[in-house]
């Protein structure tokens, strides 16, 4: 089951470039709701109490560099893997509705980055894991290169000078990250026999000292893949380039793997580390809040708005992650997938605005409401979600960051929380800038046609089902979350005992 | 069915209303939206009566009922539930706010009547009063910050709900976010109980406060004073009030519903519901209500000079909340709570009448531009006296006996507190002054263009266009919204009952709470607060009636001044204005509130994002840290670029690079 979610993607993807131009977004399109319903299914059969790894996939793959070829599902991966299915189908489907020149080649890449992707969620090798990490954004370096937008007009780059900029970026992230792996094996192995398994390096345990630098190289891969403060710089080009159905699932997806990634490998095998390096990481996400709302209130093309919002809400899941209580952890969880949701949301939207419009200028925007009352309403609910107004998941995952944040460092919930104001503010600056105020001319005010409903439609009706019962992710992550989180508050107690 | 089974009907009602009008736009005329959207929330009410049937058959003691839907987030320590919590107050606050809304919604029915955004207006009023039930209702503070940041929502979607004004959506951006701030202040003190008490839940927070806390520790204080961020806000108080005069862009039932009877009184309800905590933290208590007596007067200073109704009659409103919250925080909990529901009849009758003239004066809202109502329009007329007369608390109508009742409570408690007796008195003649200027200004004297219009035709005055009335700009023809047709009350049955069972209210209302003969609301309101000494401080009847005698003096006098100023020596005012020119141009600015915002906030954010952006952004991000990446992986490429080309290629380099680094690093490690 599991070895089926992972591969139908990529043979949707093959298959369909031997198909015809007029069927194959059709095709991709099946083959995305294929991945879902195989989703959907495996997580009715998921043991919601349980912590550990479900639907467990194991085959020694290179024996003697102790590589597996190891899957599985647990309560950390078990939503992003639903979410990465489901913003793939929206992505996809509308993309599919759209003229593309060489379709067949564009749906291929699309599909062989989700599988990239839900490999990065499901491994439980860490070297498969940085395989599937790399693999993953291959695609999105030709999706953005060959299918972007040249913005020299504007004084900006072309697509693949704004591609490099990323690839450079995410490169340097990654092979740090496969220095990092490497070396974490020969490490915990203290010269017995080789092992990738995130488990078995967890319980052989690393050395402090080793934990240190590691833990960096991680990070750093990480961080850039998010994006957060002071590494973003690919971001703004990189989304001004991309066509918006990829932008879809980058923005949705792709940040979450780094989040994920703190989760599933930093805490767990540098527990040590962790803790020490707990007060700079906040920082840094405290930085990625701040700068990301005062960026998003600035700028005034609709996708940065959304970028730089991205960073922001990025900011507040590591504040999640790095209080290092499980309350924390779990709105982190939480918050990986109603951030991707709503994020998915708002570039479907702009797409649309877009198309409306003519424009992506904040400025030469509005009044679009008037004649589209369904596409209003779907906005507004979306815009809330994104404020995370009480009432909406999304706020439920911020209060229990910052309730977590607050027991932990005080001080920093304090300055973390008053991002929420700005948040209200640079969300609804977008949604009346676009919907609301007088109508420029060349600004059509259309309702949304059906076809973008039906994309649409699905993705704000799960935010509104979480905003009821957000309990239904937080009860099936918390297991696994109070395992990782456990992981490093038993290690420094344990530190504690030593120095005692 | 029990208590609590009747409340999670009233808070369902207005929700099944506000999901059915927005779904069925398209199929439903205007009629049919109005219609079921007026009768969720008259069902409400009559099951909110229900409820209170029920709780009145049980003994005093037992008349508090926790219930619960489902485990709405619950891990990792954290207990959040979707429940509700029904008590006299709770059942109290229901009763006014289904009351108030339903016959709001009565008249929002005729005086939308041609707005082409019917649908979208009744489902957002439905929303808003489903909110404020949750708000009141709500049985954890998890839940009361959710209704809280609904009710804050559900305001910014009525302020711009003629979304084409930039005026309107303005207004409502910044409603919103000193909404969200106040919000912020809700959920910090969530965090702080959370902290101490390790429950979020009403019942538990309240028992073991008393057990956990010392009188005035620096955790319980610093619990309410962000609680009070939440309710300034919300409240409209100093100085979280900016937003609320600029709300008056909403339609004139909005006005009247969110922005005067219900939703504004918020701030009051919470401190009211958590008086246990206020009890512990005393200093809080009295900053609170030196808060709410700063606001009552200089809101009143600046509704003497306001020259716009709608405006004068918000400022009037912030006033009248700061004498509720001064109730609620120095202990006169039942008569702050009377003083909410006696407001709200008077004040959203208020509303309906001056929106009655505005309509009347095709959207213009200037009060110098107004005379002579009294002649063109009697039933509107006579209404808003009824109001202006429960407004400046004139003998025996409601408000006389809820003011006074706070001021009376305040001189028995006695030492520091008698500044709020003398000052609230103060505030009541400035009360009576101000009301009665409108009155008189509005209704009196020889009809203007659009009065005489409507005396002699019997229609309401048409404007050639559209019209913003706060710019004067003329409006996008496309927009169809507010509609060409105006309603004024006397043309629109609807609109006629709303207002006369209200003047009725207003007038009558006060005989349910007379001091020493029947006080109906503190008998009720009693089981609430018996665990605060505060509430065993009781006026003797003749201090009560004392009181009561010095505010229908003060009142009669209030009166008899603007009947002198505006009426027999109409040029004293204008004289007035010229000597003390520099105090006019200070109230007529508002204190400066909104410049000093815009000074010491807003102006800082935008140069903080300036510089983020242009400085930041260009020089560290891009400039340094991206630029230098590129660059030293540019020269490392260079190198290769001599064998290859291409950027797969310095992947390949710089596997080896990495490879290479880490056999060093480990053969250092082995040596």
């Amino acid at each position: 089951m599991i070895n089926a979610l992972l591969w139908v993607p990529l043979a949707f993807g093959f298959v369909g470039l031997f198909l015809p131009k007029r069927v194959v977004g059709w095709w991709a399109t099946a083959g995305a709701a294929a991945t879902l319903v195989i989703g959907v299914i495996m997580a009715f059969g998921f043991d919601n109490g349980a912590a550990g790894l479900q639907d467990t996939v194991h085959t020694s793959w290179i024996s003697g560099l102790g590589v597996d070829y190891s899957l599985g599902l647990d309560g950390l991966n078990l939503f992003l893997v639903l979410l990465t299915a489901l913003l793939w189908l929206g992505g996809i489907a509308f993309a599919a509705f759209r003229e593309k020149e060489r379709p067949q080649l564009f749906f291929f890449l699309m599909l062989a980055a989700e599988t990239g992707t839900l490999g990065s969620f499901l491994s439980q090798d860490l070297l498969l894991f940085v395989l599937f990490f790399d693999l993953m954004l291959v695609p999105f370096y030709f999706l953005f290169g060959a299918w972007g937008i040249d913005r020299t007009a504007e004084g900006g780059p072309t697509a693949p000078r704004a591609t490099l900029k990323m690839m450079i970026y995410t490169l340097i992230g990654s092979l740090l990250m496969l220095v990092g792996a490497i070396a974490t094996a020969i490490i915990s192995a203290h010269g017995g026999h080789l092992t990738f398994s995130i488990e078995a390096i967890q319980q052989q345990g690393l050395p402090v000292g080793s934990q240190r630098w590691i833990f960096w190289f991680f990070a750093a891969a990480f961080l850039v893949k998010m994006p957060a403060f002071l590494v973003h710089g690919w971001m703004p080009d990189t989304y001004r380039a991309a066509p918006l159905s990829t932008l879809v699932v980058f923005s949705g997806v792709l940040a979450k793997v780094g989040a994920y990634g703190f989760l599933k490998i930093v805490l767990p095998l540098f527990p040590q580390a962790t803790s020490q390096f707990q007060t700079v990481l906040l920082l840094l996400a405290l930085g990625s809040i701040l700068y990301g709302s005062v960026m998003a209130f600035t700028q005034t093309n609709l996708r940065l708005i959304a970028g730089y919002s991205s960073v922001a809400q990025l900011g507040f899941i590591t504040i999640g992650i790095f209080t290092l209580r499980a309350d924390g952890s779990d709105g982190a969880i939480l918050q990986m997938v109603n951030h991707g949701l709503v994020v998915g949301a708002i570039f479907i939207i702009i797409a649309i605005l877009v198309e409306r419009s003519g424009t992506e200028d904040l400025r030469a925007m509005g009044g679009m409401a008037m004649r589209a009352p369904v596409f209003a309403a779907l906005f507004l609910i979306v815009t809330m979600a994104t404020l995370a107004m009480p009432g909406s998941a999304n706020f439920i995952g911020e209060f229990y960051i910052l309730n977590g944040l607050f027991q932990a460092k005080i001080v920093f919930a304090f300055i973390a929380i008053s991002a929420v104001a700005l948040a209200a503010y640079y969300a609804l600056r977008l949604y009346i800038g676009t919907m609301h105020n007088r109508k420029p001319d060349g600004v059509l005010s259309r309702e949304i046609s059906l076809r973008d409903g039906i994309v649409l439609a699905p993705l704000v009706l799960c935010i509104l089902a979480l905003a009821l019962y957000p309990q239904l992710i937080l009860h099936r992550a918390d297991p696994s979350v109070q395992q990782s989180v456990a992981a490093v508050t038993e290690s420094s107690e344990s530190n504690l005992a030593v120095n005692e | 069915m029990s208590a609590t089974a009747w409340a999670w009907l009233v808070l369902l009602l207005p929700l099944a209303g506000s999901i059915t009008i927005a779904l069925g736009f398209r199929a439903t005329s205007w009629r049919t939206a109005g219609i079921i959207g007026t009768g969720a929330i008259g069902l409400a009410f009559l099951c909110g009566i229900l409820a209170l049937v029920e709780l009145l058959g049980e003994s005093p003691d037992a008349r508090h009922h926790a219930s619960a839907l489902w485990e709405y987030a619950s891990v990792a320590g954290l207990h959040i539930k979707l429940g509700i919590y029904v008590d006299p107050l709770s059942i109290f606050m229901v009763l006014v706010v289904t009351g108030v809304s339903s016959l709001i919604h009565l008249y929002s029915f005729g005086y939308m009547q041609s707005d082409e955004g019917y649908h979208r207006f009744f489902s957002y009023l439905n929303f808003f009063v489903f909110s404020m039930l949750l708000l009141v209702l709500a049985g954890n503070f998890v839940l009361l910050i959710v209704g809280w940041a609904f009710v804050g929502f559900a305001s910014y979607a009525l302020i711009s709900y003629w979304y084409r004004r930039t005026t309107a959506t303005r207004a409502g951006m910044k409603a919103f976010v000193i909404n969200v701030v106040g919000d912020i202040g809700l959920v910090l003190a969530a965090f702080l109980i959370f902290q101490q008490l390790g429950t979020f839940e009403y019942t538990e927070v309240f028992a073991k406060a008393p057990q956990v806390f010392h009188t005035n520790e620096w955790t319980v204080v610093a619990i309410c004073l962000l609680l009070l961020v939440g309710a300034f806000a919300k409240s409209a108080q100093l100085p979280f009030h900016t937003w609320l005069p600029d709300a008056m862009e909403g339609p004139t039932p909005v006005s009247s519903l969110i922005h005067a009877a219900t939703m504004v009184t918020a701030g009051v309800y919470l401190i009211a519901r958590t008086h246990a905590l206020f009890v512990l933290a005393p200093t809080a208590a009295d900053i609170a209500a030196f808060v709410g007596l700063a606001t009552l007067l200089v809101a009143a200073s600046i509704a003497l000079v306001m020259t716009d109704l709608k405006r004068a009659i918000a400022y009037s409103t912030m006033s009248q909340i700061g004498y509720m919250i001064v109730g609620v925080s120095i202990g006169a909990y039942s008569a702050g709570m009377f003083h909410l529901m006696t407001h709200a009849f008077f004040k959203a009758l208020l509303f309906m009448a001056a929106g009655s003239i505005i309509a009347a004066m095709a959207n213009e809202q200037n009060i110098d531009k107004m005379s002579g109502f009294g002649k063109a329009m009697r039933f509107t007329s006579v209404t808003m006296l009824c109001g202006g007369l429960a407004l400046a608390a004139f003998p025996l109508t409601s408000g006389f006996f809820s003011k006074d009742e706070i001021l009376a409570y305040a001189t028995a408690r006695g030492g520091m507190y008698l500044i709020f007796t003398i000052l609230g008195y103060l505030g009541a003649l400035l009360t009576a002054i101000y009301t009665f200027r409108l009155i008189f200004r509005v209704l009196r004297g020889d009809p203007c263009p659009e009065a005489q219009h409507l005396i002699d035709t019997g229609h309401v005055v048409h404007a050639e266009a559209p019209f913003n009335p706060a710019t004067g700009e003329i409006e996008d023809t496309d927009v169809g919204f507010p509609g060409e047709d105006h309603h004024i009350a006397e043309q629109s049955p609807p609109m006629k009952l709303a207002m006369g069972v209200l003047a009725f209210l207003a007038l009558f209302a006060g005989f349910i709470q007379v001091p020493g003969v029947d006080e109906t609301v503190t008998h009720f309101l009693d089981p609430v607060f018996t665990d605060s000494p505060l509430a065993a401080i009781h006026p003797s009847n003749t201090a009560a009636w004392v009181g009561l005698a010095i505010g229908a003096a003060i009142s009669l006098a209030g009166i008899a001044i603007a009947w002198w100023l505006y009426v027999v020596s109409p040029e004293t005012p204008r004289r007035l204005q010229e000597r003390f020119s520099a105090v006019h141009t200070f109230l007529y600015n508002k204190w400066y509130f909104d410049e000093a915002i815009d000074i010491l906030v807003v102006r800082p954010a935008l140069a903080v994002g300036r510089f983020a952006n242009n400085v930041f952004e260009r020089f560290v991000i891009d400039g340094a840290i991206t630029g230098g990446t590129e660059e030293t992986v540019g020269r490392a490429g260079a190198i290769v670029r001599t064998l290859q080309n291409g950027v797969v290629r310095t992947y390949g380099l710089f596997l080896v690079f990495g490879a290479v680094g880490l056999a060093l690093y480990f053969l250092i490690q082995q040596s």
